[in-house]
């Protein structure tokens, strides 16, 4: 039922539907989705429900990376895939 | 006639920008190399920016020249008017005077061009043919498109798919300024195909996007990355914004108690408070606030009552609203503060007491917006309504402690393209989530002993 509520997305700039912040990392919510949706209905019991331990841990649990390791990691990333 | 904008002329455009890495009180750690566990060097990031933006990026030079091509194309908008919102002001009945810095005025109407063309020239001249990048709504990659084609550059941008399909205006804005714009996933790259194959349906995301964008210029000599927020470089190059306003408040002899931008990945606000933030090191009484999106009930259900300003019970009791110090969103009590993808130097600054952030909830920020757009007409993009609800938040305090506070901000950019949100918001599909009696109940059991104001 609350899948097709809307809410504007502070990363990207335009709306989204909650179903959209499920999936948003692939198999698993977008890390903001807590705090997007708390003040619009119980959205931490309702992810809660929906994701082992595990991916709960994965995806509100890390600590945030700094912008620039992620661009190392991805470039390594990409050298790997042009010299395959 | 009361003057409601100062200007400056083209000749008093500030000729450097200002690194604040060289006065902030403490030196920053430097990120490690993941594989190396080594700090991050100029070599790990050549592959995808040209030595002479890494330069930018390391330097700890107080003051850096703008290159005169630079200021030939960012005069084209710049200097932007500072303005004073009086009819604004009037509607709050505070003790305030609110001034703005209208960053909505360039040809994409946001503050990105500002680091855009910075970039833009910096990859000419270094010798690169062709930029990449991702976006998610456009705001960014209709910056970077018209500052490519200004410098005659080929720029591609990876826009996630659910904006691609949503937005078509920003999209409309890339391609007349020449770009290609590209919906990721998509199958020019590695990454990309990987997940059509998995997900065929796939909306993509940002860090997908981001992966593509990163992928398409690793291994062409030709092809650089740019980025648009977040970075030292970045966040250089929107402080002409502050350092125009500081001798814009001159000519008038001004000066603010208070500096407010909202802040996502941070280079709005940094551009307005960094020269600000200088002074405040510097001595001057100055608050510094960075304002960025949440969501918490707290202010609408709870008591005013004395209560701890923190959930370690270490501040004095205070007078405030509170759902008790024990409520704290999920994600606060979960991992602390998080602050996803802002600057490292923003963060730096929040750590060393220079700045202070505060949260503000979508029905708060577009109740503001919708305010101010009824009074000073221009209708600003809903990361621009951030700040202006702080600045009422500001004003209500100004009224109730009975003092008189100058206040100044970014209005970032204007929401001509955004009014889907705004139409969000006036049909009233954004709505608040009413706190169950019992939760709240429970909540506000840690402060059923403390005196009450």
């Amino acid at each position: 039922m609350f899948e097709q509520l809307e809410i504007r997305c502070p990363k990207l700039g335009n709306q989204v539907t909650f179903a959209y912040c499920l999936k948003e990392g692939g198999d698993i919510p977008c890390p903001r989705t807590i705090k997007c949706w708390q003040s619009f209905f119980p959205v931490e019991d309702y992810i809660r429900k929906r994701l082992t331990p595990e991916d709960w841990e994965r995806c509100f649990n890390q600590k945030p990376k700094e912008k620039i390791l992620t661009l190392v990691e991805l470039i390594e990333a990409a050298k790997k895939q042009t010299v395959k | 006639m009361k003057q409601t904008k100062v200007f400056l002329n083209e000749s008093e455009m500030p000729r450097q920008w200002y690194n604040i890495v060289a006065d902030l009180p403490t030196p920053m750690s430097p990120p490690l190399h993941p594989g190396t566990g080594q700090p991050v060097g100029p070599d790990d990031l050549a592959p995808v920016f040209p030595m002479n933006l890494i330069e930018q990026e390391v330097s700890t030079e107080r003051w850096i020249d703008i290159p005169e091509p630079v200021l030939n194309k960012l005069c084209l908008w710049r200097p932007s008017p500072l303005y004073r919102a009086r009819n604004f002001e009037k509607l709050l009945d505070a003790p305030v005077k609110i001034y703005y810095k209208n960053e909505g005025v360039s040809p994409p109407g946001s503050h990105k061009p500002n680091t855009a063309v910075a970039q833009a020239y910096y990859n000419k001249v270094f010798g690169i043919k062709r930029l990449s990048t991702e976006t998610g709504a456009g705001q960014w990659g209709s910056a970077l498109s018209m500052a490519c084609q200004m410098f005659g550059l080929e720029c591609r941008v990876f826009m996630v798919k659910i904006s691609y399909e949503q937005k078509p205006y920003r999209r409309l804005m890339m391609m007349t300024w020449g770009a290609d714009c590209i919906p990721s996933p998509s199958n020019l790259t590695q990454a990309g195909r990987k997940i059509l194959e998995e997900h065929p349906d796939s909306p993509g995301s940002l860090g997908m996007a981001i992966s593509e964008a990163i992928e398409d210029v690793v291994g062409d000599k030709d092809a650089r990355y740019s980025l648009g927020s977040v970075l030292n470089h970045v966040l250089l190059h929107q402080t002409i914004i502050g350092l125009e306003a500081q001798k814009q408040l001159e000519k008038i002899g001004d000066y603010p108690d208070i500096v407010m931008g909202c802040a996502g990945g941070g280079s709005n606000f940094a551009g307005l408070c960094l020269p600000f933030a200088r002074d405040k090191i510097h001595g001057k009484q100055i608050s510094i606030v960075a304002a960025e999106p949440t969501s918490c009930p707290t202010m609408t259900r709870g008591p005013f009552a004395y209560d701890f300003g923190d959930t370690a019970m270490t501040t004095p009791l205070l007078p405030m609203h509170t759902l008790g110090h024990g409520f704290v969103p999920a994600p606060i009590h979960a991992g602390g503060l998080r602050y996803h993808g802002m600057a490292p130097v923003l963060s730096h600054l929040l750590k060393e007491k220079i700045l202070e952030a505060r949260a503000l909830d979508q029905i708060e920020t577009f109740t503001a917006g919708i305010n101010w757009a009824r009074t000073e007409g221009f209708i600003p993009a809903p990361e621009t309504n951030h700040a202006i609800a702080a600045v009422v938040q500001e004003a209500q305090k100004a009224k109730e402690e009975g003092k008189e506070k100058t206040i100044l901000f970014n209005w970032s950019g204007h929401g001509i393209v955004d009014l889907a949100a705004y139409d969000a918001f006036l049909s009233g599909k954004l709505k608040k989530y009413e706190l169950p009696e019992e939760e709240l109940q429970k909540a506000l059991q840690s402060i059923a002993g403390f005196p009450k104001p």
